[in-house]
C-alpha cells in the first residue's frame, strides 16, 4: 500500500481547499480549546486542594480518644497496614513531659515519641540515640538553644510525698521549624519516654542509672495511645472505619478529605456532561463535513478511481483529509489552552507551585487520541460512501 | 490483449430503457479505432466498458491476455473484485476525458506524473520528456485551473501515456476544442500512440476527423425497439 502517496495527494487537496480546511480546524479548536481550559481548571483545582491536604501531616493524622490499652504487638500490627504511613507508641501523657535547664531559663515540655519515618520531622533524621532529641522551634527559642547545644533535663516524681528528680543530659540533634509543630515540645526516641514513665512510676532505670525499686517481674508495657499517620488520604478513611469496626474511638480529618473528594467528583461530572455535548456536536459537524467534501469532491475521487487507485485509497483520502483537521485543530486548540492557561494561573496565584490551571501530558495525550478518534470515526461515513462511488458516475457529471 | 464477445450493458428503468450490443470487439497493440456516433449513442458507456470503470451485464465474454497475464474480467465484475480491475486499469489503460479529467489540486507535473507515482516507475525525466513533445513543457508547476482547455487536453493525454499502458481511450477529446486545436491534439495522439505501438481508441462524432488521420471506425448504430427498449448496436463501418 502506497500510503505516502495517499497522504500527500490529500494533504495537497487539503492545502488547495485551504479556506474551508481552516474553517473546520477553528471549528474543531473551537470545541477542544474550552474542553482543554475546563478540565485543567478542575483538575488544577483539585489538585491544589489535595496537595495543601497532602502537605499537612496534621490532616493524616489519626487521634485514638478516650482511654484505651495497647500492648506493643497491636501497635506493629498497625504499623503493617497498607493504609498506615507511620505509627508509634505513646506513654502515658502526664509521664510525658521533661523540665528542660536551658542556658538562662527552665522550660517544661511535653515529650513526644518519635522514630523514622515520622512525617513531622519533614525527612530530617531521628534521634541518633536514646540522649539525641530534636525541640520544636518554640521550645528552642525559649531556651535560648540550637541544634548541635546540649541540656540538662529533669523528671520529677513524688516517692511517699518527697520529690525527687531525675536528670539526664539531651543533645539537641535539630530545631523543628514551627510549621511542623507549634508548641512547645520534645521529640525523642520511644526509649526515653519509657524512661520517664517507668522512673515516675517509682522504678529504677539501670540504663540511665536512675535509682528506684526493682520492677516486680517481667510484665508487658501497656500504651494507652499512639500516634498513627495514614500513608496517604484514602488511608484516612480507610483506617476511619478500620478503627470505627474495631470499636476504638478515633478523631480524624476523613471530613476535611470527603470534602475535596466530593468537589473532584463533581466538577468531574460537570467537566464531563459539557464535554459530551460539545464532543457530539463536533461529532456531528465533522461527519456532515466529511460527507459534505466527498459530494464536493464526487468527480476527483472517480478520476483517482479512474486511474486505477485502489478502494482504500479513497477512504485513505477522506480519512486523512480529517486527521489533518484533527492534529491541526489539536495543535491550536494546545495554543490556545497555553495562553488561557497562563492567564488563569496569573489570575489565581496563591502559592509557588500552586497552578489554578494545569494539565498533564498525559491528559493532551489523551485529549490527542480522542480527538484522532473521534475524527476517523466522523469520517468513516464519508470514506465507506467514497470507496463505493462507481467511478463511471462522477466522470462527466459534473 | 482485451477481448469482449457478445458484451452488453443495460441502463435505465421500464419504458425508458437503453441497451448496449457489442457482439464482438478485438483490442490488439497497434490498432487505432475511431468510434463513431451521434451524441447520446452510447459512446462514453462503450469507452467506460473497454476501460473497466463500468460493470457489464451478466453473460458474455471479457478477457484481458497480453501473454503474461491472463484474467476473465467479466468473472471479477460478477465477484466484485473492484480493487483487481483497478489494478490492471492503473497498469495498462490511459483515459482522456473530454474535459476535467485532471485534479485541480495538483500541478501539471504532478497530474502527469501520478500514474507513473502510483505503479511505482520512476518518474524523473519522463515527465519532461512527454511535456516537451506534447507542448507543455512551459506549463509543468502551473495548476490546471489556469490553463486553457486545449492546453488542458495535452496535460490529459501526457497523464494517459505517462505510464506506457498498453491501450489509451480518448472520450471526444476534440469535442470542446476550437478546430485549430482539435487537429493539433488528434495529431498528437494518433503520432504518439503510433510512435508507442499502443492500442488506441477515440470517440468521435466527427467521421471526417477520423477518416483524416486513418482509424479504423467502428460504428454505433441506434435502434428504437416497440417496448421503448433503445438498442445501440456496435458495428464495423462499411
Amino acid at each position: 500500500m502506497r500510503l505516502a502517496l495517499f497522504a500527500r495527494l490529500a494533504w495537497q487537496d487539503y492545502r488547495c481547499d485551504a479556506r474551508l480546511s481552516w474553517c473546520a480546524i477553528l471549528a474543531l479548536a473551537a470545541v477542544i480549546a474550552p474542553l482543554l481550559v475546563l478540565f485543567g481548571l478542575k483538575f488544577g483545582l483539585v489538585t491544589t486542594l489535595t496537595e495543601r491536604l497532602e502537605r499537612d501531616p496534621a490532616v493524616r493524622e489519626i487521634i485514638p480518644l478516650g482511654g484505651a490499652r495497647f500492648n506493643l504487638q497491636s501497635i506493629e500490627a498497625l504499623a503493617l497496614r497498607e493504609d498506615v504511613g507511620f505509627v508509634i507508641p505513646r506513654t502515658r501523657q502526664i509521664a510525658a513531659t521533661a523540665d528542660l535547664q536551658g542556658p538562662g531559663q527552665m522550660l517544661t515540655v511535653e515529650m513526644l515519641p518519635t522514630a523514622d519515618g515520622d512525617p513531622l520531622l519533614d525527612g530530617r533524621p531521628a534521634p541518633a540515640d536514646t540522649h539525641a532529641v530534636l525541640l520544636s522551634q518554640s521550645a528552642a527559642e525559649k531556651l535560648g538553644v540550637a541544634a548541635g547545644d546540649v541540656l540538662q533535663a529533669g523528671f520529677g516524681r513524688r516517692v511517699a510525698g518527697q520529690p525527687q528528680v531525675a536528670q539526664a543530659s539531651l543533645r539537641v540533634q535539630a530545631v523543628l521549624p514551627v510549621t511542623a509543630f507549634s508548641r512547645d515540645a520534645l521529640f525523642a526516641p520511644l526509649s526515653l519516654l519509657e524512661a520517664a514513665e517507668d522512673y515516675r512510676d517509682g522504678l529504677a532505670v539501670p540504663a540511665f542509672g536512675w535509682p528506684g525499686e526493682r520492677p516486680a517481674a517481667q510484665r508487658e508495657r501497656v500504651y494507652p495511645s499512639f500516634r498513627l499517620y495514614a500513608r496517604d488520604l484514602e488511608g484516612v478513611e480507610s483506617l476511619r472505619q478500620y478503627f470505627q469496626q474495631s470499636h476504638q474511638a478515633v478523631a480524624t480529618q476523613a471530613e476535611a478529605v470527603a470534602q475535596v473528594r466530593a468537589l473532584s467528583r463533581n466538577l468531574a461530572w460537570v467537566f464531563w456532561s459539557v464535554a459530551c455535548l460539545s464532543l457530539a456536536g463536533a461529532f456531528a459537524a465533522l461527519a456532515a463535513g466529511t460527507l459534505g467534501a466527498v459530494a464536493r469532491k464526487r468527480h476527483e475521487l472517480a478520476v483517482l478511481r479512474l486511474l486505477g487507485f485502489p478502494a482504500v485509497a479513497l477512504v485513505a483520502f477522506v480519512v486523512l483529509q480529517a486527521l489533518y483537521t484533527g492534529i491541526a485543530s489539536l495543535l491550536l486548540s494546545a495554543l490556545l489552552y497555553g495562553l488561557a492557561a497562563s492567564g488563569l494561573n496569573l489570575l489565581f496565584q496563591s502559592a509557588s507551585g500552586e497552578y489554578a490551571c494545569r494539565l498533564l501530558f498525559s491528559h493532551y495525550l489523551l485529549a490527542a487520541l480522542a480527538t484522532l478518534l473521534c475524527c476517523v470515526l466522523a469520517a468513516a461515513a464519508g470514506g465507506w460512501r467514497a470507496a463505493h462511488l462507481e467511478a463511471s458516475e462522477g466522470l462527466r457529471h459534473v | 490483449m482485451l477481448s469482449l464477445e457478445a458484451i452488453s450493458k443495460t441502463r435505465g428503468a421500464d419504458g425508458q430503457r437503453y441497451r448496449l450490443e457489442i457482439p464482438a470487439l478485438q483490442l490488439r497493440a497497434g490498432r487505432r479505432i475511431a468510434l463513431i456516433g451521434a451524441s447520446g449513442s452510447g459512446k462514453s458507456t462503450l469507452l467506460d466498458l473497454l476501460a473497466l470503470v463500468l460493470s457489464p451485464d451478466p453473460g458474455g465474454v471479457q478477457r484481458w491476455d497480453d501473454g503474461g497475464q491472463c484474467l476473465d474480467l467479466a468473472a471479477l465484475w460478477q465477484q466484485g473484485r473492484h480493487d483487481e480491475l483497478a489494478a490492471l486499469r492503473a497498469r495498462a489503460f490511459g483515459y482522456v476525458l473530454q474535459t476535467g479529467g485532471l485534479l485541480g489540486f495538483l500541478s501539471v507535473r504532478g497530474n502527469i506524473q501520478l500514474p507513473r507515482e502510483l505503479l511505482g516507475l520512476p518518474v524523473e525525466g519522463v515527465v519532461e520528456q512527454l511535456a516537451e513533445q506534447l507542448g507543455i513543457a512551459d506549463l509543468l508547476e502551473r495548476l490546471p485551473g489556469r490553463l486553457s482547455v486545449g492546453q488542458r487536453q495535452r496535460v490529459s493525454i501526457a497523464r494517459a501515456l505517462a505510464h506506457r499502458p498498453a491501450i489509451v481511450l480518448a472520450d471526444e477529446p476534440t469535442a470542446s476544442l476550437d478546430p485549430l486545436n482539435a487537429e493539433r491534439v488528434m495529431q498528437l495522439l494518433v503520432e504518439q500512440a503510433a510512435a508507442r505501438d499502443l492500442c488506441l481508441v477515440i470517440s468521435t462524432h466527427d467521421r471526417a476527423l477520423a477518416e483524416r488521420y486513418g482509424l479504423t471506425a467502428l460504428q454505433l448504430r441506434v435502434e428504437q425497439q416497440r417496448d421503448g427498449l433503445v438498442t445501440a448496436r456496435l458495428t464495423e463501418h462499411g
